[in-house]
């Protein structure tokens, strides 16, 4: 975007479990929870992420860290090669990139005190020790909306927004650039999820931060989000600005995700795309458009089967992963060749369409 | 945002009580009426082997008069009466609370630090090193420690009580470190442990401040567990006549010094053995409620 470098730069990103069977642990298969994902995040924007559980979205926030070992592709935060770093440069690394979790309960070592665990990145990085760290823990509370005495309670005798707040502040302890938020409200209550949900928007805006904000749930990602990549499967199958995305989305898989948030108006009738089926294996995903057999769009036919849609530039700036919304790069000859009956036809159900 | 801090405050303020995870389960086994008897029992039973030079009213190893004093029914000079040595039975079970305790003290550290490093080692790398060690360890266990003891101090005849304690803490740690692998693996994958991972934290700083401490509650209920299966299995050595060397007294000595005429001397025997019962079932009791209010916590 605008020119400059992005922060993030994700490139062919795979990676597969293995899928292991009888006494010898022979590989029978591989689960490919990211299959070939690429994308920017730029300075001081937030990517949202969204897709159903198990569409490769945490995977791929957590490869970014290095949380997870990917299989292939290439990571590059500011321009260097995250994969190729050794020990020393990952610690490093770490203070520049952090992650908040989803799970307010489980993300916090219930045997440390609060102060403990904001300290502990202050420590690992020897950013301030004795009365200069107790200091920082004080203020990283105040900054996160919690009292600075709490820093000697436990993780138990807070509610699941405070103890939200405090995977935050520990994030933010080694002031990251990039922090990834993994659902980080989807546990909470709605009331408090706008409260968290406010004070990521305000810290991000106090400190320069460029967030990947991963949700299942498209309107938190509207408030948020600058862009949206949505993912199915493993794969990224539309990347568009808020503002695009869900007024003019063009994949048959967005505009069934959009057709199904609800909207605040007793009056509004909405059309719903109801998607048949179930979303397949990712141990065995489907030939071509990993999305075609539950596609609703009217050009489908056995072109879509064979072959694997790129994502492509529909508009400026507004990717999508589909052969049959044009413009596209397959052309018709080709689609023909592989069985295609019905030509690329424009479809935006009004169902799809945002308000 | 100073509004948010007070908003905060006001509306959900958290109880004021402030009171780590680790005093909160120490109150939740108080809760119980039997494990404060037990603990009171045992408490006194630690006493008095660690006071056992100001309470025991003779020396545990005098023989003062070996044909006059011997053999004495329990009475008020010798409330539990004297052995076939004339040495006083209750100086001698109190001297053997302290050496048997220590005993089964000292063994279970060993074994408990044994078990701890090699469970936690093998639950953290897990993999092909992981394999590896938990096949070892079944071969171990495939070997009844009684008989492995038996074996060893069989052997070595002469061993000193060092060398016995390290042998019972060598044999130990085999059951621990199942246990603490176990629970190291279950819990390695939890988000706190990535997000210690995601601050750049070491794997020992890890293992040390963020996997072990979560684990303290089984590794505390195994031990003492540990050290009352080392009691009995010390004083069966003992009573076998291969464990703490006489003239030393360990419980499982005087029940042997009087073995040979317990249905008529029952005193020689029955005393030592009750303490030792006694012993055994408080930390049994003690192990049953800190596993109760490791559950419950859970």
């Amino acid at each position: 975007m605008n020119g400059t470098e992005p922060l993030v730069s994700v490139r062919n990103l795979k990676k597969e479990f293995p899928i292991r069977k009888g006494i010898l642990s022979r590989q029978v298969g591989a689960v490919k929870a990211v299959n070939d994902v690429s994308f920017d995040v730029a300075r001081g924007e937030t990517l949202g992420v969204v897709g159903e559980s198990g569409c490769g979205k945490t995977t791929t926030g957590r490869s970014i860290l290095r949380l997870i070992e990917p299989t292939s592709g290439e990571i590059r935060f500011e321009g260097r090669d995250v994969r190729a770093m050794g020990t020393s440069e990952l610690r490093a690394l770490r203070r520049e990139m952090q992650i908040i979790f989803q799970d307010p309960v489980s993300s916090l070592n219930p045997r440390m005190a609060v102060g403990a665990i904001i300290r502990e990145g202050l420590t690992i990085h020897k950013l301030a020790e004795g009365a200069a760290a107790d200091a920082r823990v004080r203020q990283l509370l105040q900054e996160v909306g919690l009292r600075p005495e709490y820093s000697n309670r436990y993780p138990h005798e807070f509610s699941g927004g405070q103890r939200q707040r405090i995977g935050i502040a520990r994030a933010l302890s080694v002031e990251p650039k990039f922090i990834v938020c993994d659902e980080p409200v989807s546990a909470l209550d709605v009331s408090v999820q706008a409260q968290v949900i406010n004070l990521l928007e305000d810290l991000q805006r106090d400190h320069d931060l460029t967030y990947m904000f991963i949700a299942h749930d498209l309107s938190v990602v509207e408030h948020i989000a600058d862009r949206v990549a949505v993912m199915y499967l493993g794969k990224i199958v539309e990347l568009a600005t808020v503002e695009d995305l869900y007024s003019t989305p063009l994949m048959p898989y967005t505009q069934a995700l959009l057709s199904a948030v609800p909207v605040a108006d007793p009056h509004a009738r909405k059309e719903r795309i109801i998607l048949q089926g179930d979303v397949p294996s990712p141990a065995n995903p489907p030939s071509g458009c990993v999305f075609h057999p539950r596609c609703h769009h009217p050009a489908k036919d056995a072109a879509c089967a064979a072959i694997v849609p790129p994502l492509e530039e529909k508009t400026p700036g507004h990717f999508a992963a589909c052969i049959k919304q044009p413009p596209t790069t397959v052309s018709w000859e080709q689609q023909k060749e592989a069985g295609g009956v019905h030509p690329p036809e424009r479809y935006l159900p009004l169902a799809a369409v945002h308000a | 945002m100073p509004w948010q801090t007070q908003d905060f405050a006001a509306a959900s303020g958290p109880t004021p009580q402030r009171e780590s995870p680790l005093a909160l389960s120490v109150r939740n086994i108080l809760r119980k009426p039997s494990s404060r008897v037990a603990l009171f029992v045992l408490g006194v039973i630690v006493l008095v082997g660690l006071l056992a030079p100001l309470i025991a009213p003779y020396n545990p190893a005098a023989q003062p008069d070996i044909v006059g004093l011997k053999d004495l029914p329990p009475s008020l000079a010798h409330p539990f009466g004297t052995d076939p040595y004339s040495r006083d039975v209750l100086s001698r079970v109190i001297y053997g609370a302290r050496l048997s305790l220590m005993i089964g003290i000292l063994a279970t550290i060993v074994s408990l630090t044994l078990g701890v490093a090699y469970g936690a080692i093998a639950g953290y790398a897990g993999g092909i090193l992981d394999a590896v060690m938990m096949r070892v360890l079944d071969a171990f266990l495939s070997i009844p420690r009684l008989l492995l003891l038996i074996g060893v101090l069989v052997a070595w005849p002469k061993l000193s009580i060092g060398a016995l304690v390290v042998f019972l803490g060598l044999t130990g740690w085999f059951g621990l470190s199942r246990i603490v692998r176990g629970q190291v693996l279950a819990l390695k994958h939890a988000e706190f442990v990535t997000a210690a991972q995601a601050l750049g934290a070491s794997r020992r700083r890890i293992l040390w401040r963020h996997l072990l401490p979560n684990i303290v509650s089984p590794i505390v209920v195994a031990a003492t567990l540990g050290v009352a299966h080392v009691i009995v299995l010390e004083a069966g050595l003992s009573y076998l006549g291969i464990g703490v060397p006489k003239p030393l007294a360990s419980w499982g000595n005087i029940i042997q010094d009087g073995s040979d005429q317990f249905p008529t001397m029952w005193w020689m025997s029955l005393f030592p053995g009750l303490f030792m019962v006694l012993t055994v079932m408080t930390l049994n009791i003690l192990a049953e409620s800190l596993s109760d209010a490791y559950e419950r916590r859970r």
